[in-house]
């Protein structure tokens, strides 16, 4: 695809603070004698659009501002936020994070280094928040009415559009400015089919870090809609889902969800230096499959969980985390870097400005193996094709489940009947050994996904190839 | 900080938007203002690892204009910002289309007295933050004591106190103060790469009603360490008891189920059901926003309507959905003080305890499973189907006789529901949706 040289989103100031006001700041919050101190500024706005019984029936429009200071003295964090931007309530949340430690006080940079991406990952034309209400009200009954349309067995159909635009400011005691800016967009369709007295639900939808021309050229709002009434048709004639071990196939996309959940969390660096993820003593070590090489790329331009810089400022990079089945990297946050003396790889990432960083995913995925996709299918005689994953969680011991909405059956290497909702558990050095089979079809999933941690949500997007797992536990009605 | 004394000024800031908002044209306005601070410490091996303390603001608007919705939401709380949304949320409510079922409640009858309800103890604020910080230091240190305890994810002290000031244009005016505290444990056991991990808290709005570091942390290592040297077990159909925390998790599902809101879109399995035996006699769920003291109680919900005592169902017998405004004009039945926005939250949402002691309910079991812990999503409200991740301690004539471990369990809340077969006495508060110890006759749990 032919790009045009994109320019990083133009910054608006909200904060109408100086470097100066919060250099002061910062030399209170280091008065106590911290390592390291920075505050976080942020101004967002988020819209969003709601469609279901035939009427637009809600808009609503959030606007959010405020800072967090931080100040680190080894390994303990103080933060104190308020979202009223004075003088003296800034010097209150200085002061108060400043508490965690306690000894002299220590310097706080003289000139402050402006740190501007070059590029922007952002893939915008047409910034949504900036168009016409009427424009995004259109997509949201485009996608509304082309799930309806799908079949008579369609009874409910939801549709609902979400835009954001977040700016933020990070300044800190060595001398960082940051400035940046972050749209995103979201178009998703629900639908509701009945038949003999059964329901099912479908979903399906898109977006990221892209403008409005996003749903004009690449997705469809039409798509979006026949998709969810699809998943919603299908699963009314799915079967119980099989109980006990069998071979899995993922499908490419959706499926990264499960090396999200079952890898990335435990390589997350903060995991590893409190030593309660099971890699915490495997760096270097083989832990998985020839076939498994892992990435986190936060710099892919218009993906859900893409940034310029993360939420400390930081320039993200492309991390290798397991080449070949060995573990070769973790994800850093300031603060697990600075611990374990290693290089910071830009993954510190926060909800808002109410939140500290902790080191987080952006993309994962699983890089292109060999394998044709059909290949791997064929190879199968009984098993069970996972088509699309909703969500997982896992524990730091390694023990991992994920909720399968639709499945197939996979009969003499071919699919076969739909399978309905189905749970996948297993413990993730045991899958990663189980993975044999990699295709070359690598996608990424839905760019609606968010993920949990801490009570802290952020935007992120997981990618996988088809991928055959030797063995594993399907929960299932006898 | 002190909430109480800073947000004096809330009340002429809500009504100076309503009358802002009418002038400008909305035919309703409701607006909703918080005041909070926030206390946080986590402490792990010995040593503060994060201290938090802040204050925030947030204000809340809906305007109607010709049975039209629009709503806007701010942090910045400057007057001229609030009033840019609400000319914005009149002018977007034009391109929304009329919907006969918005709008404001109507007038409540009666007020819930506040005071009765004890949401706030002054001493949560008051407490000095050293001492917060011993209770979770001396709660890890227990913990640490017992050397199956390998590792500790650390022990926080979390302390809140809101603020709820609420006035709209149908002459509605209330306000309330509550509190929360909580202290909490997460604990990991084993070795090399068999390491399993479980927590523990105690949350109440008062104080001196948390449990103690001794039994929080006690609580922890129990949980924790019993789940040491899993077996796998084979794919079989059991009978399951579930624990009181696995019951609040079946609840919060019966919750999403009995919803108003899903039940106008027909999200739920329990849709155009009222009236109907969903489960069998044993089965009463209350949601009950009028408890002193308890952690979902509230005078009025989001929209000002009072909370009140809603029997949810009755002997198994599916009494009310619990609604909000719209949910109820679309079902055309009373709102029950759920409402939350255009959604519906529970008030205190519980089963009702049984006469068996758990310990009963074990020794009545001949071979089964204890159900300790789910992971992951796999709840459908569409079909009722759940289908979950689990570990538990397996039962054989009446003892239990070792931990189990990566298995799935799955099942039909309406099945489930008539198949209950014993109702435990154990039922505690320690969050908004809670229920006893139950046993299920039967349902698939898949291993190997």
């Amino acid at each position: 695809m032919a790009e045009k040289a994109r320019k990083v989103l133009s910054y608006q100031d909200h904060f109408h603070l100086k470097v100066s006001d919060l250099r002061k700041a910062l030399k209170l919050a280091l008065s106590r004698g911290g390592d390291f101190a920075d505050i976080f500024l942020e101004y967002s706005i988020s819209r969003s659009i709601l469609m279901e019984e035939d009427i637009i029936k809600e808009s609503s429009e959030n606007i959010a501002i405020g800072l967090g200071v931080r100040v680190i003295k080894k390994d303990r964090t103080g933060y104190a936020y308020t979202n009223d931007l004075s003088e003296e309530k800034i010097k209150i949340a200085a002061q108060t994070a400043a508490v965690i430690a306690s000894s002299t006080g220590s310097g706080v940079a003289t000139h402050f280094k402006q740190l501007k991406p070059r590029k922007d990952i952002a893939l915008v034309r047409s910034l949504a928040t900036s168009s016409f209400l009427q424009k995004k009200i259109d997509l949201v009954q485009r996608a509304y009415h082309s799930a309806q349309r799908f079949d008579p067995v369609v009874k409910k159909v939801q549709a609902a559009y979400a835009e954001s635009i977040q700016q933020t400011w990070i300044i800190n005691s060595e001398g960082l400015s940051a400035r940046d800016t972050k749209p995103m967009v979201k178009l998703i369709a629900k639908a509701v089919t009945e038949k003999n007295g059964r329901r099912e639900i479908g979903f399906y939808g898109g977006g990221g870090r892209v403008g409005l021309e996003y749903f004009y050229q690449k997705l469809r709002p039409e798509e979006i809609g026949r998709e969810a009434a699809k998943e919603a048709y299908l699963l009314l004639d799915a079967v119980e889902p099989p109980a006990g071990e069998y071979p899995v196939i993922l499908a490419p996309g959706d499926s990264g969800v499960l090396i999200h959940e079952a890898v990335g969390h435990l390589l997350e660096a903060d995991f590893i230096r409190k030593k309660t993820s099971i890699f915490w003593n495997k760096l270097g070590k083989k832990v998985g499959s020839e076939q498994i090489t892992i990435y986190d790329d936060p710099t892919i331009p218009g993906l859900r969980g893409s940034y310029n810089l993360d939420d400390e400022g930081t320039l993200p990079t492309k991390t290798l985390l397991i080449e070949r089945g060995t573990v070769k990297g973790f994800l850093q946050d300031r603060l697990s870097a600075r611990l374990m003396k290693k290089p910071l790889t830009g993954h510190g990432r926060r909800q808002d400005f109410s939140s500290w960083p902790v080191p987080r995913m952006s993309n994962i995925y699983i890089d292109r193996g060999e394998y044709a996709p059909e290949e791997i299918i064929h190879s199968v005689n009984k098993g069970f094709y996972v088509s699309r994953l909703s969500g997982g969680q896992v524990e730091d011991s390694g023990k991992f489940t994920f909720s399968v909405t639709l499945g197939f059956m996979i009969e003499n290497g071919q699919l076969t009947r739909p399978v309905k909702q189905a749970t996948l558990i297993g413990t993730n050095l045991d899958i990663l050994q189980k993975v044999n089979m990699v295709g070359s079809d690598l996608e990424f999933g839905l760019q609606t996904g968010t993920c949990s941690k801490e009570g802290q949500d952020v935007p992120v997007s997981d990618g996988c190839p088809t991928m055959k797992i030797s063995r594993m536990t399907i929960g299932g009605l006898k | 900080m002190k909430a109480e004394k800073n947000s004096d000024n809330l009340r002429p800031l809500a009504e100076r938007l309503i009358g802002y908002g009418k002038k400008q044209g909305a035919d309703e306005i409701e607006v909703t203002l918080y005041d909070g601070i926030e206390f946080n410490v986590d402490v792990r091996l010995s040593k503060i690892e994060n201290l938090v303390e802040a204050g925030s603001k947030f204000c809340a608007i809906r305007v109607l204009k010709d049975k039209r919705l629009a709503s806007a939401s701010s942090s910045d709380l400057s007057i001229s910002v609030l009033q840019t949304l609400i000319r914005n949320a009149i002018k977007r409510a034009l391109l929304t289309h009329p919907d006969e079922c918005a709008g404001l409640p109507a007038p409540a009858l009666f007020k819930v007295d506040d005071a009765s309800l004890k949401l706030y103890d002054p001493e949560v604020a008051r407490t000095r933050p050293q001492e917060k910080i011993k209770l979770a230091l001396t709660t890890e240190k227990i913990a640490l004591e017992d050397k199956r305890i390998t590792n500790s994810f650390g022990s926080s002290f979390v302390n809140h106190v809101l603020k709820t000031v609420l006035s709209n244009s149908s002459g509605f005016a209330g306000e309330y103060i509550q509190s929360y505290c909580s202290l909490s444990i997460g604990l990991q056991a084993g070795q090399g790469d068999n390491l399993v991990e479980d927590y523990w808290f105690s949350s109440r709005r008062h104080f001196r009603d948390l449990s103690s570091p001794e039994e929080v942390a006690r609580k922890a290592v129990s949980r924790t360490v019993r789940q040491l040297k899993p077996k796998k077990i084979r794919t079989q159909n059991v009978p399951v008891i579930f624990e009181p925390t696995m019951t609040s998790w079946l609840l919060a599902f019966l919750f999403s189920c009995v919803s108003g809101v899903a039940v106008y879109q027909k999200t739920t399995f329990l849709a155009d059901r009222l009236g109907d035996s969903i489960g069998n006699e044993l089965i009463s769920v209350v949601d009950d926003g009028l408890l002193p003291a308890r952690l979902g109680s509230r005078p009025f919900d989001a929209e000002g309507v009072p909370t009140q005592r809603t029997v949810v169902v009755e002997k198994g017998v599916l009494k009310n959905y619990l609604c909000n405004t719209y949910a109820a004009r679309k079902l055309n039945l009373v709102s029950t003080g759920n409402g939350n926005g255009s959604n519906v939250v529970p008030n205190n949402f519980y089963l009702a305890p049984g006469t068996a002691n758990p310990e009963e309910i074990i020794k009545s079991t001949k071979e089964g499973l204890l159900l300790t812990r789910t992971i992951g999503h796999g709840l459908n409200p569409v079909t009722g189907d759940i289908s979950r991740g689990a570990s538990g301690l397996w039962v054989e004539d009446g003892e239990i006789v070792y931990p189990v471990s990566e298995i799935t369990i799955a099942g039909n809340l309406g099945e489930i529901l008539k198949n209950v077969e014993m109702v435990g006495s154990d039922l505690e508060f320690e969050s908004s949706i809670c229920g006893p110890t139950i046993k299920v006759a039967e349902m698939t749990v898949a291993g190997v």
